[in-house]
């Protein structure tokens, strides 16, 4: 983006500066303090859930991840079905993208979109439109990270 | 948003009234939540009962752990332990200094020690269940040797 | 006539004679419902894609127009229209179902304008007696296509706008002297201007300095000052767009009033609605200068308007590709019938 700034005319940039004047600023400490909340409060639903996978059912608290994850995935899909996470989105930011309700929501809301170009072409082609990214660099790191891992363990470091 | 705030309530309602129903057990009901410090048990009658005591206050001596549920078993031993909150960051270090102390004290018992949740309160379910009589020698034995299996699979 | 160097004057005076207005659940709840020929409560309209349900829209207006008109669509030469979506299919559809010769135009949010420019023209150089010309968009089928799925839970910027529901047609006619109907009498093309901004989300900042542009270029070529017109409205500009172009304006030494500038995409809705800086799309001007300001000109609240409609020429590809914004918009003026004396 620098190089760009930089390839404006004059007038250009004399424009975007009175621009910038109306501009309307995110909030973003308000913003903040919302995500806080929600993402907190969307935290302490996961933590009941998997605290109820742990009293009811055979899962420890090392595996108790993994069902905790598909409930909440699950209620996210109910949410955005029902038209309501979009408007969670909207008040909460990052809140409610961060935890994985959100990606969730990415998933879900692409194959609702594309429903009506079929499912094959439509939901099965779009349905990771906006997760993919997401799916593929989270897969990436994973693995780089890995690989620093057991190289370190080699050497002796860890 | 009301209507989210309304849905989270009435979610966190559904998930709070399923779990006061059925269960008679105290204290396994809120092993999770507060400190219980059961006694500590053994599965054998007359075998090393002073031993696990003595373990247990070895445990505590831990400025870390606040809650601890030792249970003796034929061959094992297990302990589980709850460490303070803010001191979750140094599981790790807690788990290896606890194994030192104990495998150095005691070389000839076999430990199995754990800081989870899910053994814990089986472990607390356990020596309840042992105390009030609704578990025989031999089924508690059975127990705490599925209850060490649990612990190996997650490893 | 062309006057200065790029506007036209339509000495015929072309008449709108009729105008039909649609809209979605989200308009109904908005200031301007009255003015609303036909509301939908549902954003399918009773179709299984939001394509078709566009395409209903833009269908309905022309239904209601003919209706007010008492015409039959066989009387109608041309049809002028457009949409936002790929290639304008919903309106191409739409002229497939009426069967009506058609123009298609993309002039993204100034199609309006830009047909109701086209369509005066030709009618006033008798090259139609009848002349069809409207723009629609719909909400969920624009956002699909140019930013993330309706139900996607993104936090959008208090700069974004919200693309209307709606759809807004207009039926331009030879001059029937006497009848109290506004026509059209100059109109000016406005050239796409790119000041370097590429934030989708802040389409107002973008379209700006080609409002600022079309206004000056226009009272430059017509020789008038603002104050021959009671109102000089743009499309779609939103609050940021709408200040920035005032400013623009002030500073190039045009004495225009604030009270008389306004903007269809804050006209639209209520403060309360969550549009954030405003109403957009190719809808926005047509359903608003068709309904609310066409009603309002015959009630006799404004003698004379210019109406400038913005359109931002992006697609979703150029800004993926970090291309920045070109924009465009259209002015023409409208003014009452003069009465028989």
């Amino acid at each position: 983006m620098a190089s760009k700034q930089k390839n404006m005319t004059p007038q250009q940039q004399k424009y975007q500066q009175l621009q910038q004047k109306h501009e309307l600023k995110r909030p973003v400490l308000k913003n903040c303090i919302k995500a806080f909340w929600v993402g907190g409060l969307i935290c302490a639903v996961g933590q009941a859930i998997s605290y109820f996978y742990i009293y009811f059912f055979h899962f420890t608290e090392q595996n108790v991840g993994n069902p905790t994850v598909a409930t909440m995935v699950f209620l996210s899909m109910l949410l955005t079905g029902f038209g309501v996470y979009d408007r969670l989105g909207q008040f909460a930011g990052a809140g409610s993208a961060v935890p994985v309700t959100g990606f969730g929501n990415a998933v879900i809301s692409a194959a609702i979109e594309h429903r009506t170009e079929g499912f094959v072409l439509g939901v099965g082609g779009n349905m990771f439109k906006l997760a993919g990214s997401v799916i593929l660099f989270g897969v990436f790191s994973a693995f780089v990270v890995a690989l620093i891992k057991t190289l370190l363990g080699m050497w002796g470091v860890l | 948003m009301v209507y989210i705030i309304r849905l989270m309530i009435i979610a966190s309602m559904i998930l709070m009234s399923s779990c006061s129903q059925g269960h008679t057990e105290e204290d396994s009901q809120l092993a999770l939540m507060k400190a219980t410090n059961p006694n500590p048990t053994v599965t054998e009658k007359n075998n090393g009962q002073d031993k696990v005591e003595e373990i247990e206050k070895k445990v505590s001596n831990f400025n870390e752990i606040y809650d601890a549920a030792i249970i003796k078993g034929k061959e094992a031993t297990l302990v589980v332990y709850k460490v303070k909150h803010m001191q979750r960051f140094n599981m790790k270090k807690i788990e290896k200094d606890l194994n030192k102390t104990l495998e150095e004290d005691y070389p000839k018992e076999n430990f199995t020690v754990s800081s989870d949740y899910k053994i814990f309160l089986e472990a607390v379910r356990l020596i309840e269940r042992k105390n009030n009589g609704s578990y025989s020698d031999k089924q508690a034995e059975k127990r705490l040797n599925e209850i060490l299996k649990m612990t190996s699979d997650m490893k | 006539m062309l006057k200065g160097h790029q506007s036209w004057v339509f000495n015929n005076r072309p008449m709108i004679s009729a105008t039909g207005v649609s809209g979605g659940p989200f308009e109904a709840n908005g200031n301007l419902a009255n003015d609303f020929d036909i509301l939908h409560e549902d954003l399918w309209m009773g179709m299984d894609s939001y394509e078709k349900a566009q395409r209903v829209l833009l269908e309905e207006a022309v239904r209601t127009t003919l209706a007010k008109a008492k015409m039959e669509k066989e009387q109608i030469e041309f049809l002028f229209a457009g949409d936002l979506i790929n290639q304008i299919t919903p309106t191409s559809f739409a002229a497939r179902t009426m069967q009506i010769p058609y123009f298609g135009l993309f002039g993204a949010c100034s199609t309006s304008m830009e047909g109701l420019a086209l369509a005066s023209f030709v009618v006033n150089y008798q090259g139609a007696r009848n002349v069809l010309t409207g723009a629609t968009s719909h909400n969920a089928a624009t956002e699909k296509q140019f930013r993330y799925p309706t139900e996607y839970g993104g936090q959008k910027p208090p700069t974004a706008q919200w693309t209307v529901t709606g759809a807004g047609v207009g039926l331009i006619t030879q001059n029937v002297p006497g009848e109290q109907q506004p026509v059209t009498t100059s109109a000016t093309i406005g050239r796409v201007i790119d000041m370097g901004l590429s934030d989708p989300f802040n389409m107002g900042g973008a379209m700006a300095p080609a409002a600022a542009d079309t206004i000056m270029a226009h009272f430059r070529d017509m020789e008038l000052d603002p104050s021959h017109y009671d109102l000089i409205l743009t499309g779609d500009l939103g609050r940021i767009g709408q200040d920035t172009t005032f400013e623009l304006l002030i500073k190039s030494g045009l004495k225009i009033d604030r009270k008389q500038f306004q903007d269809c995409g804050l006209l639209l809705y209520k403060d309360d609605q969550p549009v954030q800086a405003g109403g957009s799309g190719a809808g926005c001007s047509a359903t608003v200068f068709y309904g609310h300001i066409l009603n309002q000109m015959k009630k006799g609240m404004y003698k004379r308007i210019l109406v400038v409609a913005t359109g931002a020429l992006l697609s979703p590809l150029s800004f993926q590709q970090k291309e920045s914004i070109p924009c465009i918009a259209h002015a023409v003026a409208v003014e009452m019938n003069e009465e028989r004396r």
